[in-house]
């Protein structure tokens, strides 16, 4: 049951993906890496928090996971880094805490009796984790591409394509 | 005598190029570093140097032979920031080719106006997968199955709103505040007629095709490179379509006093 919430959460997460992908007129060859994308990085997040780990943690590991792989992705399809990396962080925006933050503030200017503090301390709440939310995933999108500079980069990708090579003539004896 | 004269033209040529591609990039939302490095590969295949000074709405360029002795600048005006990835990989991919198959100038302008003109998708099709999207975003927020087919197509008439006010030209941020009036107002009706079927997710999340992803990351991304300026123009400009967004909803919110 738990794994099939994950893969249904994958799903919605892909498609949302998807349809920001088309929004952003990403290239067509470039939209099922999009949707897997985005359906990694919504069932990572999902996956933390079950182990309860707070959402701010959860989205940054899923946008850096993006990131990350984005750089991958770019190598694949030849297309920059962020045509993938930015329809795919978007499912993770926190929008249900964005709205209560915004009912909560107009509720506010009204409301005098004695739930204005209750009111006042969810409102804050809410506001602080979306904004929080939303700052990790920007950084996190953008930490694996500072940390891997172009050159390191290049590297890896050699370096893997050298294993898979290996990997070949090692067939080919046997 | 001539032949200075043919260096000059050839700056001149060059650096009108590279003034087009730079825009082109800006305008359909690159990172500032990108535009910058994009440039660069292409003004190091033809010997130039080319050193840029960007802002949001215009872009100044000073196109060098290497010993300073053949100047070009010029300034042009960008269009307003808008998302065209398509853009963005197309010229990517072609300052790699460029280099690989030997390009000439007239090549490049080619392929920059071929891509200019490069179809969108079909209206229908982008209606239908935003609306998905939409649903998608409502069935993360853990939606019943009702809230999830009002937040669909919320969403579809939320876009469709839009498309038709940016057609008519209007401030793009007050189409943004169209966009999201219409998708509340279409979901907070149902909710209110029908209170029991848990549709308020639906109304919380049909905005949500809305975010500015593109210029809040990358904002992020520019002042992470140092480009803070860039970064903060950017940063103002996600902030004012939040903004908008947040507004739509409330008029929405006062209208049926949920």
């Amino acid at each position: 049951m738990e794994i099939l919430n994950i893969l249904l959460r994958g799903i919605f997460g892909g498609v949302a993906a998807v349809g920001f992908g088309v929004l952003f007129n990403v290239p067509r060859r470039t939209l099922l890496h999009v949707f897997l994308l985005g359906a990694l990085s919504v069932m990572t997040k999902t996956i933390m928090m079950e182990l309860n780990i707070s959402i701010s943690l959860a989205s940054f590991t899923g946008a850096a996971a993006v990131g990350f792989l984005s750089l991958f992705a770019a190598h694949d399809k030849k297309s920059p880094p962020l045509v993938f990396a930015i329809p795919a962080v978007i499912p993770l925006v926190p929008g249900i805490f964005t709205y209560r933050m915004m009912t909560g503030l107009i509720r506010l200017t009204t409301e005098t009796g004695p739930q204005f503090n209750e009111l006042f301390a969810q409102t804050v709440h809410n506001g602080l984790k979306a904004t929080f939310v939303i700052m990790a995933l920007s950084v996190g999108v953008s930490v694996p591409h500072l940390l891997l500079r172009k050159e390191s980069f290049h590297e890896i990708i050699s370096f893997s394509r050298v294993i898979k090579s290996f990997k070949k003539t090692g067939r080919k004896k046997r | 005598m001539s032949n200075q004269r043919d260096r000059e033209e050839r700056v001149k040529k060059v650096g009108l190029m590279l003034l087009r591609a730079g825009s082109m990039l800006q305008s359909s939302g690159s990172s500032t570093s990108r535009t910058r490095m994009t440039v660069d590969r292409i003004a190091d295949k033809f010997g130039c140097n080319a050193d840029l000074f960007i802002t949001h709405r215009a872009l100044n360029i000073t196109v060098s032979i290497k010993n300073h002795e053949y100047l070009f600048s010029a300034t042009k005006r960008t269009m307003p920031p808008g998302v065209n990835f398509k853009i963005v990989s197309g010229i990517s991919k072609m300052s790699w080719r460029v280099i690989e198959e030997n390009w000439s100038v007239d090549q490049i302008e080619e392929e920059l106006s071929r891509l200019e003109t490069l179809p969108r998708y079909p209206r229908l099709l982008l209606l239908t997968l935003v609306g998905l999207a939409g649903a998608g975003f409502c069935g993360l927020a853990d939606g019943s199955i009702y809230a999830i087919l009002v937040c669909f197509f919320a969403t579809f008439i939320g876009l469709f709103v839009r498309q038709e006010t940016e057609k008519r030209k209007y401030n793009p941020y007050l189409c943004v505040f169209f966009a999201s009036l219409a998708a509340t107002m279409f979901s907070g009706g149902l909710h209110r007629l029908f209170p029991g079927a848990g549709l308020e997710t639906a109304f919380a999340t049909c905005v949500l095709f809305l975010i500015p992803g593109v210029p809040l990351i990358n904002s992020f991304t520019d002042m992470l490179d140092g480009n803070i300026l860039n970064g903060i123009l950017k940063a103002s400009n996600g902030l004012i379509i939040s903004f908008m967004i947040a507004i739509g909803l409330t008029v929405s919110l006062i209208i049926y006093q949920f």
